[in-house]
């Protein structure tokens, strides 16, 4: 057996197991989403800490100089920054309130309790309240960029 | 007659370099299985298709494999179910490639086996040599009926994302189990079985993607067992108290 074909034989499916929620269910996007959205949120952390604490000081304080103030507020303070600050909004809200979810769902407060399964069977787990709290999430998320849409496009409110 | 595009991923570890999709035509008629659409191919077209089978009922869970993408029983499913023209069979994910269909569920077995799946009992000579029947309640039996219906067919586990990047996480099967005896009132074990499970790559890697319930054939429900280990776990209380265990009926010579 050659290697290449020792590690397709091995058939373990890696990232792209947990990346791909195609033909699963809903708490599987849910699931997929929440991940891919907490290494999002924790690269845009290590950046707005990065680019707010070189506004410390001001442009005329002992920060940084006028030229580089502008810098950097140009990178956020115009429309594609704007876009980036909804989609932040978006996946943390969704993020936190998907999150709470979970937490609880680990706990099996929401899962309802085992009990004897009747056909056509759906899982127990699939249909209780935790389902529900995914729309919950989503629509938090929702609401939540909508608010932010209007803060950064729609004027002053 | 109507003809179904059966597709089988083909691989042979041993002469192969890579596994490759083969198509084959297979009369299609009402209510014909997965499985009666492989066996046709393999008794018919290409006798070389590596395949296992044994009940044809959905009750030995040997013909777990990834039907159009999705882990599945081919005995229980029907190609009319699918709504698709095309059949696609491919090895169930996350196990060892034997041949083509065929896939290594040894280390599957191991991992059942290591959550000690049996009533366990404090005394040696009571385990060993039982005096009587144990008893339960029908609703501490219900607690624990769905569970045991798991015939291990390994297609929750073929689903989880934690076991396709984890290899020390014994799976969802396994950790169902787990629960099935924990929070059996005959049981005793619950404290040894949970030390095991209650770290790193135990129950606390699932992350409730829930797929292991999604695909299961037999209502287990195996995502729900896991997040009840974990309730468990963060009460600090266990399923049942140790003294649900002493109900014993002994036969009535013995009574005496």
């Amino acid at each position: 057996m050659s290697s290449g074909a020792e590690g397709k034989a091995k058939n373990r499916r890696g990232l792209s197991g947990w990346l791909n929620p195609y033909h699963y269910n809903f708490e599987r996007w849910a699931y997929v989403f929440q991940r891919v959205t907490g290494v999002a949120i924790l690269a845009y952390v290590i950046g707005h800490l990065g680019d707010t604490s070189f506004f410390v000081g001001g442009p005329t304080g002992t920060g940084p100089s006028e030229s580089s103030w502008t810098f950097i507020s140009g990178l956020v303070e115009n429309s594609f920054g704007h876009l980036i600050l909804i989609l932040v909004v978006l996946v943390v809200i969704f993020h936190g309130a998907n999150g709470i979810r979970l937490i609880v769902s680990e706990l099996g407060l929401i899962l309802g309790r085992p009990s004897p399964i009747e056909y056509p069977y759906r899982p127990k787990s699939l249909r209780s309240v935790q389902r529900v709290l995914i729309w919950v999430a989503i629509a938090l998320a929702l609401v939540g960029t909508g608010w932010a849409v209007l803060i950064l496009f729609g004027g002053s409110i | 007659m109507k003809e179904l595009r059966l597709v089988v991923q083909k691989f042979d570890p041993f002469s192969d370099a890579a596994p490759r999709l083969v198509e084959y035509a297979v009369p299609r008629r009402e209510g014909m299985t997965v499985l009666d659409a492989l066996l046709y191919a393999r008794d018919y077209v290409d006798h070389s298709i590596g395949l296992r089978f044994s009940c044809r009922q959905a009750s030995c869970g040997s013909c777990g494999m990834k039907i159009n993408g999705r882990p599945r029983l081919a005995c229980y499913t029907q190609v009319d179910e699918l709504g698709a023209e095309k059949v696609v069979a491919q090895p169930l994910d996350n196990f060892a490639i034997i041949k083509d269909l065929v896939t290594d569920l040894g280390s599957f077995f191991q991992r059942h086996r290591e959550v000690t799946p049996r009533l366990v009992r404090d005394d040696a000579q009571e385990q060993d040599h039982p005096t009587g029947e144990y008893l339960m309640k029908p609703e501490e039996l219900s607690r624990v009926l769905q569970f045991t219906y798991c015939i291990k067919c390994g297609l929750c586990t073929s689903s989880c994302p934690t076991v396709a990047t984890d290899e020390r996480f014994p799976g969802p099967q396994a950790l169902a189990q787990a629960y099935r005896y924990t929070a059996d009132v005959r049981d005793q074990g619950g404290a040894e079985r949970m030390a095991e499970l209650d770290g790193t790559h135990g129950i606390w890697r699932c992350h409730f993607a829930g797929s292991c319930s999604y695909v299961c054939p037999k209502g287990v429900d195996p995502a729900l067992g896991i997040q009840l280990l974990k309730r468990h776990v963060m009460s600090g209380r266990p399923p049942h108290s140790k003294d649900d265990a002493t109900k014993v009926w002994k036969p009535a010579e013995k009574q005496q």
